[in-house]
């Protein structure tokens, strides 16, 4: 589902910066170019440090939002009501999954290995999407999450897949297709109950307004303070700002829920009709960067769980292992 | 047995400590294995991405899941990433066809051409 | 005539394990071993459900049975006939994976058998699961096998939870005092000794080629009681799970 379009920072760019100052200036110029000329660039391509190191951080964030994403909707997996609702959650669910395993491929090609990634996932020392690490309280939060925030990452993820690395724009093609799936089985659920008896409408309601704050921190902090990256930009690693993606998913997606006779929670939401663009009150930042420094509310539990598959499964993995046969990168 | 979670499933695993190391060695996900899928009799196996497995035979029983679970698809091919060959990217330019090679394609061939000229010559 | 008493006990059975099971196997969604195996493994717990809802359909469709839905998720736990391998909770991927394999085979057994069943939903049903129960069991083999042959805590561990869920196993073939001989008689379908000779005759050599020891099953006393409505103490509080969303409000729709 997701990838939040937040790309968190890693402490170590000093490093990379001295590594960067390596790249050779000529390859640089024909590298930019064959971006600029809208090719896509392959695993074997020569690219500069910092343009893999940036690539690595976003795939690798995407892919782990996409496992720990399948933590709070596989809530429910044993509770959904009734055999339809039941097996395209579990769909939903697996298809999270597959995007993980699709997008670890696609840093893998970049050179780092899916054992290093799940290891940094696991210590902590990379991120994941903050919206995960919130609890779904109720059925209702599963049809939230299932209409508004696979929406809010087909917005991000459109974005990304038109980015200039071939093998994260051929994993968002697929991922994309089945986002479709996801988002027309999150409405569907949520219409159901906006549609329902008054306790179903009020289940949904208070959903919403408790996802509400989150949703508005998944695109990242305002462009006015977050440090804006030209470069990633020139580069396609970016494709929109925060700003510019938030305003398009409230564009696309506040008309659908006020439709329904839902309300949300900011008085001061509304479509300017001279600048065409979305007001709001701004979402308390300072609780996004205590989520992001591990302070939600289901930190600690999201990769408690995570750990305990790893330690589960491992002598699977064990078993099955040769350690004498050579292994390789994905080659596309 | 629960672990506070909201989730039924949860409460039943026997979870470790929340601080607790865990490592995965290098290699415990096994090898990396291209996927081509078939999608209808006579066509060509396209590429469609990877699994990692421990042999082939698992790989194909993962890029069943994996690669066909919606799409039509009526066969798949699994091979190691690792006996995959390929061009170096920086020799992309062998691959630039040199126009004056059209004597390769019917477009070099302008037969309609002598034809009108030969009719209107008698 | 096929007599409809004798059906129903049939259906109810099989699609009330195929849903136990689903529903167990689909908690390992999202925390499976590896990527690739949490996926298939996925599939197969969608199979099993989905294979429920078909039978339950046919019940409500041919037999006067309640609205699916309703029959699956708020019925209480003594009108339930599923075996007790099925309610046991997952255990470890070793105990998830031997049942898997046991339970898929029987299954296979089961629905090949129905291909020929004077009961036309029956052939129809089993014909349009045949693929799906394929790879079932081919996922299964090559697990067991490799597992086994692996190393020396893939082989113990599989020995292991073969030695914890055979007679459990076993009890899926509980017969039906009142109405095996009449669904036999009328041609629906073979019976669960003849079922369970074929499972066994399917297993075994699986299982030596794993080089697993099947205990002598003459020493194995099957676990029955599920078929009877008499479950373990695992049963009740998956239900309750399961019917919880629908249980709030049973007349509104989900």
């Amino acid at each position: 589902m997701y990838g939040g379009g937040y790309i968190f920072d890693e402490p170590n760019g000093k490093q990379l910066r001295e590594e960067q100052l390596h790249d050779d200036p000529e390859k640089l110029v024909a590298f930019e170019e064959r971006i600029a000329r809208g090719e896509k660039i392959e695993p074997g391509d020569w690219m500069p440090a910092e343009y893999r190191r940036q690539l690595i951080r976003l795939i690798e964030q995407h892919a782990h939002s996409e496992i720990i994403g399948a933590l709070p909707e596989g809530t429910w997996i044993t509770r959904a009501p009734g055999f339809k609702r039941k097996l395209a959650l579990i769909a939903k669910v697996q298809d999270e999954i597959g995007h993980g395993q699709l997008l670890y491929n696609a840093a893998e090609t970049l050179g780092k290995s899916r054992e290093a990634m799940i290891n940094d996932l696991l210590s902590g020392k990379s991120k994941y999407s903050n919206v995960f690490n919130y609890p779904a309280k109720t059925w209702a939060d599963v049809t939230v999450i299932g209409f508004l925030i696979d929406a809010a990452a087909i917005v991000n993820q459109v974005a990304n897949a038109k980015g200039s690395y071939g093998p994260y724009c051929r994993a968002l093609e697929r991922i994309c297709y089945e986002e479709s799936f996801h988002l027309k089985q999150g409405h569907d659920a949520f219409i159901e109950l906006a549609t329902g008896t008054p306790e179903q409408k009020a289940m949904l309601q208070d959903a919403l307004n408790r996802w509400w704050q989150p949703i508005m921190h998944f695109f990242g902090p305002p462009d006015k303070t977050s440090q804006h990256s030209e470069k990633l930009m020139q580069w396609k690693v970016k494709m929109a700002s925060n700003d510019e993606m938030r305003n398009q998913f409230l564009d696309s997606y506040v008309p659908k829920i006020w439709e329904l006779g839902l309300t949300l929670p900011d008085p001061a939401l509304r479509k300017n009709p001279d600048t065409g663009r979305w007001e709001y009150t701004d979402p308390d930042w300072n609780e996004f960067f205590r989520v992001i420094n591990g302070g939600g509310p289901c930190n600690a539990e999201r990769l408690q769980v995570r750990k305990w598959a790893e330690e589960e499964g491992r002598w699977v993995r064990k078993a099955l292992m040769n350690p004498t046969e050579r292994r390789s990168l994905p080659v596309a | 047995m629960s672990n506070d979670s909201l989730d039924p499933r949860v409460n039943r695993l026997k979870l470790g400590d929340a601080n607790a190391v865990i490592k995965v060695e290098e290699g415990e996900n096994w090898n990396v294995y291209e996927v081509f899928h078939q999608e209808k009799r006579g066509a060509h196996h396209e590429h469609v991405g990877c699994v990692h497995a421990p042999d082939p035979q698992l790989a194909l029983v993962f890029a069943k899941e994996q690669f066909a679970r919606r799409k039509k698809c009526v066969n798949l091919w699994v091979v190691r990433s690792a006996d995959i060959l390929a061009f170096d990217v920086e020799d992309e330019d062998m691959f630039a066809n040199n126009l004056e090679k059209n004597y390769r394609d019917a477009s070099g061939f302008k037969v309609m051409e002598k034809i009108n000229k030969f009719k209107q010559s008698k | 005539m096929i007599s409809n008493a004798a059906l129903t006990d049939l259906i109810i059975k099989m699609a009330d394990d195929e849903l136990i099971q689903g529903h167990r196997n689909s908690e390992w969604t999202g925390l499976g071993p590896v990527m690739e195996e949490d996926i298939a493994f996925s599939s197969m717990a969608q199979d099993k459900i989905g294979h429920a809802w078909a039978l339950y359909r046919i019940l409500h469709e041919n037999l006067g049975g309640e609205d699916p839905d309703r029959f699956a998720f708020m019925r209480p736990e003594s009108a339930f006939k599923c075996s007790h391998l099925v309610e046991m909770p997952n255990g470890g991927y070793d105990f998830s994976l031997m049942r898997h394999f046991l339970f898929d085979h029987a299954e296979t057994v089961r629905y090949e058998s129905l291909q020929e069943s004077s009961y036309e939903p029956f052939q129809q049903l089993s014909k349009k699961l045949k693929g799906e129960l394929k790879y079932h069991t081919l996922h299964a083999n090559a697990f067991i096998l490799q597992l086994s042959n692996a190393s020396e805590e893939g082989y113990a561990r599989m020995q292991t939870a073969l030695n914890d869920t055979i007679a459990l196993a076993a009890g899926i073939f509980e017969p039906s005092a009142a109405h095996e001989e009449t669904l036999i008689t009328e041609k629906v379908y073979p019976g669960e000794k003849a079922l369970y000779n074929r499972w066994l005759d399917r297993i075994y050599p699986v299982l030596v080629k794993a080089s697993l020891n099947l205990p002598d099953m003459k020493t194995v006393a099957p676990v029955y009681g599920g078929r009877q409505g008499f479950h373990t103490t695992h049963l009740a509080p998956l239900l309750k799970e399961m019917g919880e969303v629908f249980n709030l409000d049973t007349e509104a729709s989900w």
